[in-house]
């Protein structure tokens, strides 16, 4: 195990950097094989999207890999390094380990917890291991990765909460009505915003969605985008009841809809809710039909509060996510370790067993005839003196996994006991 | 009723109780399997010290104290489970299990009494008591999902979502058992007191039609009945229902422990033999 990771991201490089540095999906294959046939790598991984690019490698134990992966950039790029050396950020051994598993968790992301990230990773790794540039052990940190990036979705809400304000419209909804399928959505206005969060309800399955303009063309034009039915403007009342959702952006200097008006659309509707999303600038809705039962009133102001509020969720939600990260790291860390240390607790077992039976069977002679259960005894005797001198030396291999000095301590358990490769 | 599943049944419910605690203040939509494992233990327990006190009285043991209290109990579990399924909703168990665990306690607190009347062994008081209890179930839920259609409503209308926004579900998941529990439990009221008036007019002499405990559980009876008319005709629903709910259930609560005190027909809570 010897794992380097270069790469630069959103954060430690501007756009022009990350796109000078980005190596094509069409290209990526071959990237790959480039850098795995270089002498000293035995695995390698390419993860390029828009707003990072890391090569990771898994470099022969003895290999130093740094100046292998910076021939390797400045080769495939042609170009020299130097001016991008700033923008470069290195990983190695665990902390690459952490980092593939912030990034597939989207810790790393510049949208704190956007879905996007695992899928990218995934293809990464998918190209990465038809090409054969993955297939030990950070094959094996990759698939975990992808495993972290779906535990951290699945047990921390810091890719749940609503983070833009047509998606905090949609989310409100959901809040009010449970599943949107059957419900009715009335735009007031074609405007971008409303459009925005008219398609992301269409989207979420909201079942029929009304539209009016003032200019009743342009009402019948959205109309057909979204499949659903133009109102004339002044009929507005006539539909108000139908509706679930009304998103309102029209650009009335005063308030359009009034307490009275909604009061009236309650009572026909039997006091089904009503959600009005308020994104035009005069308001259209008056603000006291909040104070309806039945009736939720948001602004693009209140709109914006949900957003604000949600990014912090996600913030707050982070720290469990970076705890599991965190975790799973020291898992993975100590399985690969233990790895290690294996072939070497499984060399000397054989070996001391290999003496204990020579020196039973030279003693059987001096021992005369003895009866089965007596040669049961003694050979319960010899293996548990086996086991109790190697505790000692395997409890010493099994810690010195993970540490930095373990070649020198497997170096010299192995000497110590006689066994060399 | 045997006291001892009744406190392992009682030490179960409180470890579940508290387990659900950790899932519901981060919102998770599942209780983590400590909590699910206790909650079903301790209804398997409350099931089986029902069990035995059913073998030993051949019939449902709804009409002494510790019983009634533990079948609601064991009914109030079993709905939560049902309702955990169906809707997924970690809060319920912070709603639900403090009163589960109340119930059983004040159970497991109040030995059972033998009875001594023979006018208490009719089947018509079976059927009588159990779906009260029933009822009084359904009723609770209904309570339950007023509270926390309340709590989520009270955030929307802040505009300021917090803790409960991203952890409570939608009003309409609130609406749908609201709906569900309050039809449920008005039948089986309905059933109850047309079940317990018709024992009554053959076992007790008298004007039994004035015990306080029967005024008052009609006075409940009317308020639900009230209830589910304004809301199933569109009249009230929203805040104004959710707050109806939680009245109704203030009343059910004074009438099936309170007004015990002052019955004397319906004595069964402080003592059954002064009945006769």
């Amino acid at each position: 195990m010897n794992f380097i990771l270069a790469g630069i991201n959103h954060r430690t490089a501007p756009v022009e950097v990350r796109e000078r540095m980005n190596i094509s999906e069409a290209r990526l294959a071959s990237a790959l094989s480039d850098l795995t046939s270089r002498e000293g790598i035995e695995e390698g991984l390419i993860l390029s999207t828009c707003n990072r690019v890391e090569v990771i490698a898994n470099a022969e134990p003895a290999a130093d890999a740094e100046p292998l992966i910076r021939r390797f950039l400045a080769d495939y790029h042609h170009c020299n390094l130097a001016p991008y050396e700033n923008h470069l950020y290195w990983h190695r051994q665990e902390s690459v380990v952490e980092h593939l598993f912030r990034v597939a968790s989207s810790l790393d992301s510049m949208i704190l917890g956007e879905p996007q990230i695992l899928g990218q990773v995934k293809q990464a790794s998918a190209i990465a291991r038809e090409t054969g540039a993955l297939g030990g052990e950070l094959n094996e940190v990759v698939s975990h990765a992808l495993a972290v990036g779906r535990r951290v979705r699945r047990e921390t809400a810091v890719g749940s909460a609503a983070i833009s304000v047509a998606y905090a419209a949609v989310e409100l909804a959901r809040k009010i009505f449970g599943s949107l399928e059957d419900k009715t959505v009335f735009v007031l206005g074609a405007g971008k915003m409303s459009e925005l969060a008219a398609r992301h309800l269409a989207s979420s399955g909201a079942r029929s969605i009304l539209v009016t303009n003032r200019t009743y063309e342009r009402a019948r034009e959205l109309a057909e985008a979204f499949q659903g039915e133009a109102i004339r403007f002044d009929q507005i009342f006539h539909v108000l009841d139908k509706a679930d959702i009304v998103i309102s952006s029209t650009g009335s200097p005063h308030f359009l809809i009034h307490k009275e008006q909604v009061e009236r659309a309650l009572a026909t509707r039997k006091n089904r809710p009503i959600f009005f999303v308020d994104v035009a600038v005069p308001r259209d809705i008056d603000p006291t039909v909040n104070d309806l039962d039945n009736a939720f009133v948001y602004d693009i102001d209140d709109l914006g509060q949900v957003v604000d509020a949600n990014k912090k969720q996600r913030e707050r939600e982070a720290a469990w996510a970076e705890e599991i990260v965190r975790q799973e790291t020291q898992k993975m860390m100590r399985r690969l370790a233990s790895r290690e240390v294996a072939p070497t607790i499984v060399a000397i077992e054989k070996r001391l067993n290999v003496i204990r039976e020579k020196e039973m069977e030279r003693f059987r002679g001096r021992l005369g005839a003895l009866a089965p259960a007596e040669l049961d005894a003694v050979d319960g005797l010899t293996r548990s003196i086996l086991n109790k001198i190697l505790h000692g030396p395997i409890t010493e291999l099994k810690s010195a996994a993970g540490h930095a000095e373990r070649g020198t301590i497997i170096q010299t358990i192995r000497k110590i006991f006689g066994v060399t490769e | 009723m045997h006291p001892v599943f009744l406190w392992c049944a009682l030490a179960f419910y409180g470890v579940a109780m508290v387990w659900v605690l950790p899932s519901a203040a981060r919102g998770r939509p599942t209780l983590t399997s400590i909590a699910l494992s206790a909650l079903t233990l301790g209804l398997a327990l409350n099931g089986a010290a029902l069990m035995m006190a059913a073998l030993r009285l051949h019939r449902l043991p709804v009409i002494d104290v510790q019983s009634a209290l533990s079948f609601f109990a064991f009914n109030v579990t079993l709905a939560f489970f049902l309702a955990y399924h169906r809707y997924h909703v970690t809060w319920l168990g912070v709603l639900i299990l403090p009163f589960v665990f109340a119930m059983t306690l004040i159970a497991a607190l109040n030995p059972s009494r033998p009875l001594v009347s023979t006018t208490l062994r009719g089947g018509w008081l079976i059927v009588h008591s159990s779906a009260m209890i029933l009822g009084y179930t359904g009723l609770f839920l209904t309570f339950v999902a007023a509270v926390m259609y309340l709590m989520q409503e009270g955030e929307l209308k802040s505009k300021h979502p917090r803790f409960f926004y991203n952890r409570l579900p939608s009003l309409e998941v609130s609406d749908r058992l609201y709906d569900r529990s309050l039809v449920f439990g008005l039948i089986c009221l309905s059933v109850g007191i047309l079940t317990g008036c018709v024992w009554a007019s053959r076992a007790w002499q008298g004007t039994w039609e004035l015990d306080p405990k029967i005024l008052a559980t009609l006075f409940t009876w009317f308020i639900y009945l009230i209830l589910c008319s304004t809301r199933f005709s569109g009249a009230w629903r929203g805040r104004r229902s959710a707050y109806v709910a939680i009245l109704g259930f203030v009343a059910v609560m004074v009438t099936f422990l309170g007004v015990s005190f002052l019955s004397s027909q319906h004595g069964f809570f402080p003592t059954i033999s002064r009945m006769h």
